[in-house]
């Protein structure tokens, strides 16, 4: 899959393309809005990863102009530091897929991305296997042979981020935003992640040995396949 | 109490004052011009009689001793003559006196002539009286009439006060209404001036329209410098935080080099939750959310309640929403939800285990009223009132808190004219009011 970043920070750009890179994306940059509009105009994307503010122009011009092209699927993410709800609102209503403030968490920008791939594309591969047991995306659910397993809705959200992250530890900040949002100063006690963490990890642990899942020391978890 | 009211009073009651004064000077004056006349015909009268005497008619009078007062039947003007035997008195010639006299059993206020004088070497004493009645009864008149004129006047002057003070000052209240009152937000200021020939108003209109630029301006700059600071802040924070997430995947990292990556990377997510809350303070303070979502209380409670439930079941506390009726305003939908997910989270944070949190509602012709009241630690009378202030942390307050929530809070509700009043006692709990204006 490939990835259009169009970014004015450079330094930004590249953490993300290091990143993306090697979760086997294939990236393109551009810096400015008339590089942009040229690159889009000549190739098709899976992702654009659009940055509003860009040094000779606004990025929703780029999202008017992708829009008007016509039999363009590419999925666009809005980057953006100015973070009003306006241009959220403004974003989403001109096409944009989703919008993610700055600054965001790799990992997070990653499950947005796969979360949108599954919305457009249908994607083929729905079920991902993990020692064992089976994550169905599209109905949201685990299964052990053959059989659900009873995770509330939580719980579901922590495993499945973490396994779209696997090998990868995953803080209980970045974890405790990915699954209640960006809500102020409710992120700031942080560690109440780990109740859930911890009836999730009871509930695995009672089917199949669960070593793979691992809590990092003071810093979060990592689910390793 | 309304300048048009006090214009119109202040009218009334100088006009009041002014007939009052005239109306006693005229009686006065008037009394004594017709004392000063009734004396004069005395005098006449006096004379007429004292000229044309003779025996007989003294005699006449002595004898009879009877008031000359055939011929007037309201018994106006009488004659008495008296022999006179104290002769000490006679050196007063005639002299005027106001007394009361029975005349034929009819007792009235007389003005009265006395006279002595000496007739063929005896001495009279001559008396003629008038009454007092006509002057008394014009006086009278003239009172009443006063009266009549004075609440004639001060009606009409009234209503002609008021309908012309409120046609005056029209453009005034129009000035007061449109300019000031109906504008909490500089960017939509209408900058019209309001149609008045009264100097005074367009001066003051004038000024209002130019103080409102001002503030226009200065709302501009500081929108412009937020959007600003927010990207030149938060920009090298989101590379920050996307070259330490990559440093930490590189697995020839030490743990001890994990760890401080983490450390670091959640130095850099309390930098980005202040800088948001500060910024999210900043634009609420500067009216860039708009109010035009339709918010039901129960509905946002019963949100808020979802995404925290996992924190009340964590320290078993009991939830009760208590609202007879659901209150519907106009509003920023996400701002109020942040609003009661402060409140509703600071109530279970500060709560205390198998405690409990009680929402209740109450509405009258003013207000509604929204009640959170938890059991938990509670805070002292100063204590609340530092709790608003920003980065103003408690001793009771958890380790990982910024200081900011209340004064997000705080400027949320004056963004939506609702009042906030903090109740609280130590060890027994907090309860947190909003009156929402209707």
């Amino acid at each position: 899959m490939n990835v259009l970043i169009i970014e004015d920070e450079k330094s930004l750009a590249l953490e993300i393309a290091g990143f993306l890179g090697k979760e086997g994306f294939m990236i393109d940059h551009a810096w400015k809005k008339s590089s942009a509009s040229e690159k889009i105009f000549v190739n098709s994307y899976d992702f654009i990863l659009l940055d509003l503010g860009l040094p000779d122009g606004n990025g929703f011009d780029l999202l008017h102009q992708l829009k008007n092209l016509p039999g363009r699927e590419d999925g666009v993410i809005i980057l953006t530091a100015r973070n009003a709800v306006d241009d959220r609102i403004k974003g989403l209503e001109e096409g944009a897929d989703d919008y993610l403030a700055k600054p965001f968490s790799l990992s997070e920008l990653l499950a947005r991305m796969h979360a949108i791939t599954r919305r457009k594309h249908k994607l083929e591969k729905n079920e991902v296997n993990i020692h064992g047991l089976t994550l169905d995306i599209r109905n949201r659910t685990v299964i052990f042979n053959n059989e659900r397993i009873n995770l509330t809705k939580k719980e579901y959200e922590i495993f499945n981020y973490l396994v779209l992250n696997k090998n990868r530890v995953i803080s209980r900040m970045n974890l405790t935003e990915h699954v209640w949002g960006d809500i102020l100063e409710i992120n700031s006690d942080s560690n109440f992640v780990d109740v859930h963490v911890k009836n999730l990890r009871k509930k695995l642990a009672n089917l199949i040995p669960i070593d793979w899942f691992e809590t990092v020391r003071s810093i979060g978890y990592r689910i390793n396949i | 109490m309304k300048l048009q009211l006090k214009l119109a009073l202040y009218n009334t009651i100088t006009k009041i004052a002014i007939i009052a004064v005239l109306a006693f000077f005229i009686l006065i004056f008037m009394n004594s011009i017709s004392v000063n006349h009734i004396q004069q015909r005395l005098i006449d009268k006096k004379n007429k009689l004292v000229s044309n005497l003779s025996d007989m008619e003294i005699n006449d009078l002595l004898t009879h001793q009877k008031t000359f007062t055939d011929y007037n039947i309201l018994k106006e003007e009488y004659i008495i003559l008296k022999q006179a035997e104290n002769v000490d008195t006679l050196g007063k010639k005639e002299s005027f006196s106001q007394e009361e006299r029975e005349i034929e059993g009819n007792t009235q206020e007389y003005q009265i002539l006395t006279e002595k004088f000496v007739f063929e070497d005896r001495k009279y004493q001559l008396e003629i009286g008038e009454t007092m009645a006509a002057v008394e009864q014009l006086e009278h008149t003239i009172l009443y009439f006063t009266l009549f004129i004075l609440i004639v006047s001060v009606g009409l002057s009234l209503i002609a006060d008021f309908a012309f003070t409120r046609f005056l000052l029209a453009p005034f209240y129009r000035i007061i209404d449109q300019k000031l009152n109906k504008v909490d937000d500089p960017m939509h200021y209408d900058y019209e001036p309001v149609k008045t020939s009264t100097q005074d108003f367009r001066e003051l209109d004038a000024s209002i329209n130019s103080l409102m630029a001002k503030i226009a301006d200065i709302f501009l700059i500081e929108k412009q410098f937020i959007a600003n600071v927010s990207h030149e802040l938060l920009t090298p924070i989101s590379i920050l935080n996307t070259r330490l997430e990559n440093l930490l995947n590189d697995e020839q990292l030490s743990r001890e080099g994990e760890n401080k990556l983490f450390a670091s990377l959640k130095t850099l997510n309390r930098l980005k939750a202040i800088i948001n809350s500060l910024l999210l303070i900043s634009r609420v303070e500067n009216n860039q959310f708009s109010k035009t979502d339709e918010i039901s209380i129960i509905k946002m409670i019963t949100e808020v309640h979802e995404e925290l439930e996992d924190r009340l079941t964590d320290m078993n506390l009991s939830f009760g929403m208590n609202l007879s009726e659901d209150f519907i305003f106009t509003g920023n939908k996400s701002l109020i939800h942040i609003l009661l997910m402060n409140l509703i989270n600071n109530a279970i944070k500060y709560n205390r285990q198998q405690g409990s949190i009680q929402i209740s509602g109450k509405k009258n012709d003013e207000q509604f009223e929204l009640i959170i009241s938890d059991t938990g630690l509670g805070m002292k009378t100063e204590e609340i009132e530092k709790a608003f202030s920003r980065f103003e942390k408690l001793q009771s307050e958890k380790k990982d808190s910024y200081g900011l929530g209340l004064a997000i809070v705080r400027s949320i509700a004056a963004f939506h004219q609702i009042k906030i009043d903090i109740k609280s006692d130590i060890d027994k709990g907090t309860r947190v009011h909003l009156y929402f204006s209707l």
